[in-house]
């Protein structure tokens, strides 16, 4: 019993000091400088990271959220339709056509969007040509709505991934049982299978949530840098300045709002814990 | 498939591990835009090569802007700390910011009088570089310069002034765009070249000495860059300038003289645009070769260097191929290039445009008051 | 009769769909527009020269594309390598072994997904200067390892989870050593979801563009920093090619994927 412990603990344990080096230990070190000047505790580095980016901050937190809201809705809506809709050729079309976005980096998505939502960017030039827009009201896409566009349009499909997934282990008695009655099917989408289906919708979105604050080469490609979020903020702080203190300060920021994402995903697990009654 | 794919990833390892271990190899690192790394892959590496047989040149871009030079920097310093015997760098180019640094903490090596064409070049940049002392440890590889890229078709009156180009924004908004100063250098210029105008003595920001108590002078300039910015376009980067410039969504932005004329060699820009140089005074920069201290090739690298800086490189290279201004003494250039080239350079901004608004950016820590004011009072 | 009453809706359907298949293909048109194309200014809606000269410059044997794709496979290759032997042993140990505190090692597994990763490279490439692993394959190779870590132990512990318990007691039963069972029977039975997270582990580390960005700079030059470069410096043709480059792995991989992760190991990853 304990010499399958010990093998245990020794074929995890080379896994675990890689993560172990090359995570908890930059972590820390990461914390460490972000709370630390000239030797001791300190909230300086928060300070000039609020003087300086303030409204970088807020427009990070805005953009991700958004970002993750509008995620949700399309793939509830997405998912809905693989799920409930009776139309088997739109079921096929949309199966092949949602998974693409899937594989492509966000470092190539970033450079499709770059030059596809300019002001006379293909997507605009499109409209044009099909009458639906005028030259005179393209609008140049290439800020902060560029940068939830392309969020939405690369993590969405995974969201749908799993959620279609999940949906469609579900016992369809249930979903029937509803129609039978005579609920529509958006009724029988939100009131019997979403709640079925809230923890893996949760998990996924928190995932995405997490990803997006995580992406640099987005923000860099398809936004201009004012205002722009905390990855790039860091990235200029470290090579043009070299100010490590001050890009932690933010790290930790960025930290702290992953928590608050964290913490609702656990509140709500801790709630449907606490009524199955466990 | 998979037979051919498995032969195409091993052709592709192979020739990238069979990378010859020439008998003396040279590693060039340079700052700047993917076309100074090509400049050294394509152009400068093999004519070297070519007069130095059994020797390699290997070319390593660090990245676009000061941040670029700031890696050159943090790897020397890297090793410099860690008294490693021979260095990763045998040549560098970099922007004079961070050679100054470099210089004042002993990471390059005095090497401009052991070379012939150290004496080709004589103007104050070539030893001062915004404030320090580089004198010998630096050649200048070329002069660029921004200015304001218009289309004509698009601007009716240009302005002349930064003060006519704030009331141009205002009654034309969003028609003018920058890239801030996270986005590359040229944006940086732009705010500087603002605040030369509205923020005081513009001398003693490029001259010094440095007091630091200038910076809260600097107040209503910044006030009134914040409002200048609601009627201005924010662009993706020095490219994000031109690309938006080329499409037609602002008339007006600042570019660098040389990527302004390479983008319309290549049909990336309409062939009507025009360049500007607003009064007071818009920076320009020069990027230097300099040697790290403990270069593995030292006399190569300067040999390298020397070539680099050799009147028909200068002109070849620089200015016909790159459209930069050169970095030796234009002087020298004569009789090594076709007046049409040299004319090309100079139709729409004029020797004479250039002495009276061509300026250098301010010194160091200057510098680094302007970036960081601009961040707390601009783009916050 | 049904048909001509179902129009409307099939329209808007077709209509609905048309719209989303913009949505997905428009970027991606763009890219493959951009790559083919030689001169492309105001006002022209679409290239004004069309032409394969981008291709050549991306292509050639000294180009930097060759000797970036060269050194992404390399690192890749590297990186599945340093996951599988970390990784296939760990996920042995959490699917069959007796492990105290296993949920705690699970999340400690999945940790590095929780945290924004910018802040942690930062300061792992200082670490690095500290160690001279900055602008090395190896520094790289280790950064991509322990982001494809979390994947692999998961999707690891979930293929051995997923053997059947009962062919290797019968394998015991009739004498084989522990380790005889395993190499015999355990771990070939889960090496489809094995390879799986190898693929996946080879496709995180070609597209991995933030780690590199921060450690590998200036030296390791890959696929995803060369995009990276071209693009910022405005060369649109050459930053689309290495794209679309970047894009046949993964786009292999998603037509193929069907075949090696079943529904049976993604249904216990987690567990």
């Amino acid at each position: 019993m304990s010499r399958s412990t010990a093998l245990g603990l020794l074929l995890v344990a080379p896994a675990l000091a890689l993560v172990a080096a090359l995570f908890l230990w930059p972590l820390g070190f990461s914390l460490i400088a972000a709370f630390t000047a000239g030797g001791e505790v300190s909230l300086a580095h928060f300070r000039k990271a609020f003087e300086l980016y303030s409204t970088d901050i807020v427009f990070t937190l805005l953009i991700v959220g958004l970002s993750t809201v509008l995620i949700a809705l399309v793939s509830i809506a997405v998912s809905g339709v693989l799920t409930l809709s009776e139309t088997g050729w739109l079921v096929a079309v949309l199966k092949q056509l949602y998974r693409w976005p899937l594989f492509i980096p966000f470092i190539v998505a970033g450079q499709c969007m770059r030059t596809f939502l300019a002001k006379n960017g293909l997507m605009n030039n499109t409209f044009v040509s099909l009458g639906v827009l005028d030259p005179s009201q393209t609008v140049s896409l290439l800020d902060w709505r560029g940068i939830v566009i392309t969020f939405v349009w690369k993590q969405a499909p995974f969201v749908i991934l799993m959620l279609a997934g999940a949906m469609a282990s579900l016992d369809r008695s249930t979903i029937e049982a509803a129609r039978n009655l005579g609920a529509s099917r958006l009724r029988s989408l939100i009131e019997i299978v979403l709640p079925q289906v809230g923890q893996t919708l949760l998990v996924a979105l928190v995932l995405s949530f997490v990803t997006m604050l995580s992406v640099l080469s987005v923000p860099m490609m398809v936004a201009g840098s004012q205002p722009t979020m905390l990855t790039v903020d860091m990235a200029f702080r470290i090579n043009a300045y070299g100010d490590y203190p001050t890009a932690n300060a933010l790290g930790v920021i960025s930290y702290a709002m992953t928590a608050v994402a964290a913490w609702i995903y656990l509140r709500h697990n801790l709630k449907q814990q606490r009524e199955a009654g466990l | 498939m998979t037979h051919k794919l498995a032969f195409s990833l091993a052709l592709a390892l192979g020739a990238a591990l069979a990378a010859p271990a020439g008998a003396q190899t040279l590693n060039v690192a340079t700052a700047g835009d993917q076309n100074m790394v090509d400049y050294i892959k394509d152009y400068l590496g093999p004519m070297f090569e070519k007069a130095n047989p059994g020797v390699k040149v290997v070319a390593v871009g660090t990245g676009p802007g000061d941040s670029g030079s700031q890696k050159i920097y943090e790897k020397l310093a890297a090793q410099k700390a860690a008294n490693t015997e021979k260095w990763d760098f045998d040549v560098i180019v970099a922007h004079q910011k961070m050679s100054g640094q470099m210089v004042s903490e002993g990471l390059l090596a005095k090497y401009r009088d052991r070379i012939e064409t150290g004496k080709l070049v004589s103007s104050a940049t070539a030893a001062n570089a915004l404030g320090t002392n580089v004198e010998g440890f630096v050649m200048p590889m070329f002069q660029s310069q921004t200015a304001i890229a218009y289309n004509p078709d698009m601007v009716k009156s240009v302005p002349g002034t930064y003060a006519e180009l704030a009331d141009w924004a205002k009654a034309n908004p969003k028609k003018f765009g920058y890239n801030g100063i996270k986005g590359g250098m040229s944006g940086v210029a732009f705010a500087t070249g603002w605040v030369y105008a509205f923020g005081g003595d513009a001398d003693k920001l490029q001259k010094g000495p440095y007091d630091a108590a200038t910076k809260g002078g600097w107040d209503n300039a910044l006030v009134a860059l914040k409002a200048f910015n609601q009627n201005a376009v924010i662009t993706p980067g020095n490219a994000g300038t031109l690309d938006m410039l080329n499409r037609g969504e602002i008339a007006m932005g600042p570019v660098w003289v040389d990527m302004f004329y390479t983008w319309m060699n290549d049909g990336k820009l309409p062939p009507n645009m025009k360049l500007k140089l607003l009064a007071p005074g818009m920076p320009g920069q020069p990027m230097y070769y300099a040697v790290p201290a403990r270069a593995a090739q030292a006399d190569l690298a300067a040999k390298f260097i020397a070539m680099a800086t050799s009147p028909q490189v200068q002109a070849d290279g620089i200015v016909k191929k790159f459209n930069w201004y050169p970095g030796i003494d234009a002087r020298h250039l004569e009789g090594k290039l076709d007046a049409a080239t040299w004319k090309k350079l100079f139709t729409d901004l004029t020797p004479d445009d250039l002495s009276k608004n061509a300026r250098p950016f301010p010194i160091a820590p200057y510098f680094n008051d302007i970036l960081e004011s601009y961040e707390k009072k601009v783009a916050n | 009769m049904t048909a001509a009453r179902n129009l409307p809706a099939a329209t808007l359907k077709i209509f609905g769909l048309g719209l989303f298949a913009f949505a997905i293909f428009g970027p991606l048109t763009n890219l493959l527009l951009w790559s083919v194309a030689e001169r492309w200014y105001t006002p022209f809606k679409l290239p004004v020269t069309y032409g394969t000269r981008y291709w050549e410059v991306v292509f050639r044997p000294t180009g930097d594309a060759m000797a970036a794709l060269g050194t992404s496979v390399w690192i890749a290759l590297l990186t599945v390598a340093v996951s599988l032997l970390l990784s296939i042993p760990a996920g042995y140990a959490l699917a069959r072994l007796k492990l105290p505190f296993r949920a705690l090692i699970l999340i400690v597994f999945l940790l590095p997904q929780a945290f924004p990763s910018v802040a942690i490279y930062i300061n792992v490439a200082r670490i690095f200067y500290t160690l001279g692993l900055t602008g090395t394959v190896s520094g790289v190779v280790l950064v991509h390892a322990a982001h494809g870590l979390v994947y692999s132990v998961w999707i690891a512990a979930a293929a051995f989870a997923a053997v059947d318990r009962d062919l290797e007691l019968a394998a015991r039963n009739i004498g084989a050593s522990p380790l005889r069972t395993f190499f015999t029977i355990t771990l070939p039975l889960a090496t489809p979801g094995i390879i799986a997270s190898a693929i996946f582990v080879f496709l995180e580390s070609l597209d991995e563009f933030t780690g590199t960005f921060f450690v590998g700079v200036p030296q390791v030059s890959t696929l995803p920093l060369l995009l990276y470069n071209a693009s910022m410096g405005g060369n649109y043709q050459i930053a689309s090619i290495t794209a679309l480059i970047l894009l046949v792995p993964s786009v292999l991989f998603m037509l193929f994927i069907e075949r090696f992760l079943r529904s049976d190991v993604l249904s216990k990853v987690g567990h």
